[in-house]
């Protein structure tokens, strides 16, 4: 029997076993111009990118172990585009010359239903932030600067108030397992942004 | 995608259920209709382990996972009656981290393969339902492309239908009737799977068909 294209794929797909590799840092407010300014001179050249996304942590509490942990993002910027669903595993412990947190990554791409959808599953909101600001790239490696905020009133993402007088900075690349040289890449690229920021290795466990 | 319409057709008395299937194509083909490749559909079941908090549901809900090959790089979770969700791919991956909350009934796995018809407007898909390998039934799904509004369609698609399944067309999908906006809303990819998933509902607690199984 003659076979098309879309037999071929496999009944479950997607990327099996991606990797996040991550160093976070901080800048004061103040600094914040001049980090912008120096990434924007050492990211790839493309049009100045900027966020507001509205993102909700969900748990599914089980009887023993720890609670299952779910990010669902919207932008509010584009109201219309898709929620962003995201699942982050432990931190590996890995070896210390490693630069980077390597922590197993899944990201889904979900209708507006998600919300609805994961109170069915059993899952429930902990808590909610407002993350704005920039985003940059050069080449697989990813620079997002932006300021969290609360969430005042449940749900209400025009009443927000700021988490501290800085910035967050992290510096982000996707790659499949096992894959690491890209740790290196980010430490020298890193080192680049010493002294307007301090990219570090911080593991959430002991924050 | 237009409007779609999902039935089970039932096997014709003495024959199998390959037998069915092969009237059907040759009935199509006499109208004119045109093979164009192939199609599948399936389910799979997660039922919450008693790990997992849904405490004040009992018995919990059933969680499906679809996947419908006009749409490959779309995974469609639904609970039976609602929410449901439209996710990318990666869904099936994050099934497999959800494992030890989520656990999936292997021997449930439900789904539908066939040949795809075009006839004019008209896509027309005719497929073997299958469960654990033995073929339950057949299903025939029928879209009108030129249209996403059932109401102004419906009475055109059974016509069409009665050409080649005579007495066995179906009555309007109460997916469509079940919309607070009535007949008039647009359809989506949604509508379909639902259908696919009442159909599926139906053959797992049908009776096996004693010797049909698939090749």
């Amino acid at each position: 029997m003659e076979a098309p294209p879309v037999t071929v794929m496999p009944v479950t797909g997607g990327t099996i076993n991606m990797m996040e590799y991550l160093l976070q840092g901080s800048v004061l407010d103040q600094a914040l111009d001049s980090l912008l300014h120096r990434l924007r001179g050492l990211c790839d050249n493309m049009e100045p990118e900027s966020f507001a996304d509205h993102e909700l942590v969900y748990l599914l509490k089980g009887q023993q172990g720890n609670p299952f942990m779910l990010r669902a993002r919207r932008s509010l910027a584009h109201p219309t585009a898709p929620w962003h669903l995201r699942y982050l595993g432990q931190p590996e412990v890995g070896d210390k010359s490693r630069h980077a947190l390597v922590r197993n990554c899944v990201d889904v791409a979900a209708s507006h239903s998600l919300p609805d959808f994961l109170n069915e599953m059993g899952f429930r909101m902990d808590h909610e932030f407002v993350a704005k600001g920039h985003v940059f790239r050069k080449g697989a490696l990813k620079v997002v600067v932006s300021k969290v905020s609360r969430v005042l009133v449940p749900g209400n993402t025009d009443n927000i108030e700021p988490l501290s007088l800085s910035y967050l900075v992290e510096l982000s690349v996707l790659a499949p397992a096992g894959q690491d040289t890209v740790s290196e890449d980010m430490r020298s690229f890193a080192e680049q942004l010493k002294p307007l920021v301090h990219l570090e290795k911080i593991d959430p466990k002991r924050v | 995608m237009g409007v779609t319409c999902v039935c089970q057709v039932p096997i014709l008395e003495g024959k199998s259920v390959q037998q069915t299937v092969d009237m059907l194509h040759k009935k199509l083909e006499q109208l004119g209709a045109v093979k164009q490749g192939s199609f599948f559909v399936d389910c799979e079941t997660y039922h919450a382990t008693s790990n997992a908090s849904g405490k004040k549901r009992q018995p919990s809900k059933l969680l499906y996972v679809m996947h419908n090959s006009e749409t490959p790089l779309s995974c469609l979770a639904l609970f039976e009656g609602g929410p449901y969700l439209t996710a990318d791919v990666n869904f099936d991956v994050l099934m497999v981290k959800l494992k030890s909350h989520f656990q999936n009934a292997k021997g449930h796995k439900v789904e539908s393969r066939g040949t795809r018809y075009r006839y004019c407007d008209f896509l027309v898909k005719v497929g073997t339902v299958t469960m654990s390998s033995s073929a339950r039934g057949i299903s025939v799904e029928v879209e009108y492309c030129a249209c996403v509004v059932p109401g102004d369609c419906w009475n055109l698609m059974k016509e069409f239908m009665q050409s080649f399944l005579g007495s066995n067309v179906p009555e309007l999908p109460s997916v469509f009737a079940a919309k607070p906006e009535g007949l008039y809303a647009p359809v989506d990819c949604m509508d379909t799977m639902v259908q696919y998933l009442e159909l599926f509902s139906k053959v797992r607690k049908q009776q096996v068909i004693p010797g049909a199984s698939v090749r």
